[in-house]
């Protein structure tokens, strides 16, 4: 089988010379059924053309450097199996609603900027001294955020939002997880921190439930959950006597 | 984003139906309180159309109202996060139990329309 191949269009762009990006087709060695698309890119870059950019990091799943669109779906190249695609050909762009840097490069300032926004780790009021040992939490205060806590920041959610993609200005879903991630742990007094950014309209109102950001997302998470269910949080604490209260 | 952004995927489309659903709704409600404001010169005054056009067109409202409510108790069952004695109820049962109570109430309002009519 080591003759079998397989087509990769990747999408090239080079910002002194092209208007637009394009398609570029490679013909790539299929041999074993366990490549994944990254592979192919790592053939591309290795053996007919080393000018292709990409991020790519792990290789496995965990550090979300390498998501892209894969026949039109936001995917970790490194989870997209070849013999899904193969024998039609795979086409690689870089990840939606992001602006392109180069070939399949996209700048994720906004993200990073959106996700330090929502201030991402635990915040006290006081913190404990180290005497008095750890803060203990039961499997059910664990329960409570812990499939928010397997974000990678791979932003695949954002570029499957199409509200994200008509404006700009939408906190999205990675972000809004991350924040009822630390509102939800019984450690974090910081709920108040968080609410300006996560409860005004470009944050939770903004998203109209489309879905998509759950279903692309390759840890499990389920982030348009996380801003629903802050939606409801946030009306209960406007609307409820002494709701207010953290 | 292009226009066409919601023909790209079955899921954009679905939601996109999901959401146009509301207006047919709105337009038909309209109509039933416009009806029913028509009965403050006595019964004479509720004229209800008869013609098949608005019979299609209720028709195809029905099916509106039942896909979104369908979606609306099946995304509401995901939101919802009730605790019972410290343990969180599956969402599964949340959603089971809203149809549940979705077809009770509506075999009692049909049972109350139905009373008053004869």
């Amino acid at each position: 089988m080591a003759d079998k191949t397989i087509t990769v269009r990747a999408a090239r762009f080079d910002p002194e010379h092209d208007k637009e990006p394009r398609l570029q087709s490679y013909e790539v060695p299929f041999y074993d059924e366990s490549m994944v698309v990254l592979d192919a890119l790592n053939h591309i870059k290795n053996h007919i053309d080393g000018s292709l950019s990409y991020r790519w990091s792990c290789r496995m799943g965990i550090c979300g450097s390498c998501g892209m669109m894969v026949n039109g779906t936001p995917k970790l190249t490194c989870n997209a199996f070849l013999r899904d695609y193969w024998p039609r050909p795979v086409v690689v762009q870089p990840l939606n609603n992001f602006p392109l840097i180069r070939d399949l490069v996209i700048d994720m300032d906004d993200f990073m900027h959106k996700l330090k926004s929502i201030k991402p780790w635990i915040i006290r009021k006081q913190e404990l001294p180290l005497g008095a040992g750890e803060h203990r939490q039961t499997n059910e205060q664990i329960d409570d955020f812990r499939q928010f806590s397997e974000c990678i920041n791979c932003m695949l959610c954002y570029a499957a939002c199409p509200i994200y993609g008509l404006n700009e200005e939408f906190l999205g879903p990675a972000a809004t997880a991350l924040a009822r991630r630390y509102n939800l742990d019984s450690r974090d007094e910081g709920l108040k921190d968080r609410l300006p950014v996560v409860a005004e309209a470009e944050g939770i109102w903004e998203c109209s439930f489309v879905g998509e950001c759950s279903v692309v997302c390759p840890k499990g998470v389920d982030p348009a959950k996380a801003i629903q269910q802050t939606k409801l949080d946030t009306t209960m604490r406007f609307v409820l006597p002494y709701g207010n209260r953290e | 984003m292009p226009l066409n952004w919601w023909t790209r995927q079955r899921h954009y489309f679905l939601y996109m139906l999901r959401e146009f659903t509301a207006l047919p709704m709105a337009l038909w409600l309209i109509w039933l309180l416009y009806e029913i404001s028509g009965l403050r010169s006595g019964a004479h005054g509720y004229t209800p159309p008869r013609s098949g056009l608005f019979v299609a067109f209720s028709v195809v409202v029905l099916l509106f109202s039942l896909y979104h409510s369908y979606t609306f108790l099946k995304l509401a069952g995901v939101i919802m996060r009730i605790k019972v004695l410290d343990r969180q109820i599956p969402s599964r049962v949340i959603v089971f139990t809203m149809f549940g109570a979705w077809a009770v109430a509506s075999a009692v309002i049909a049972f109350v329309l139905i009373w008053f009519a004869r």
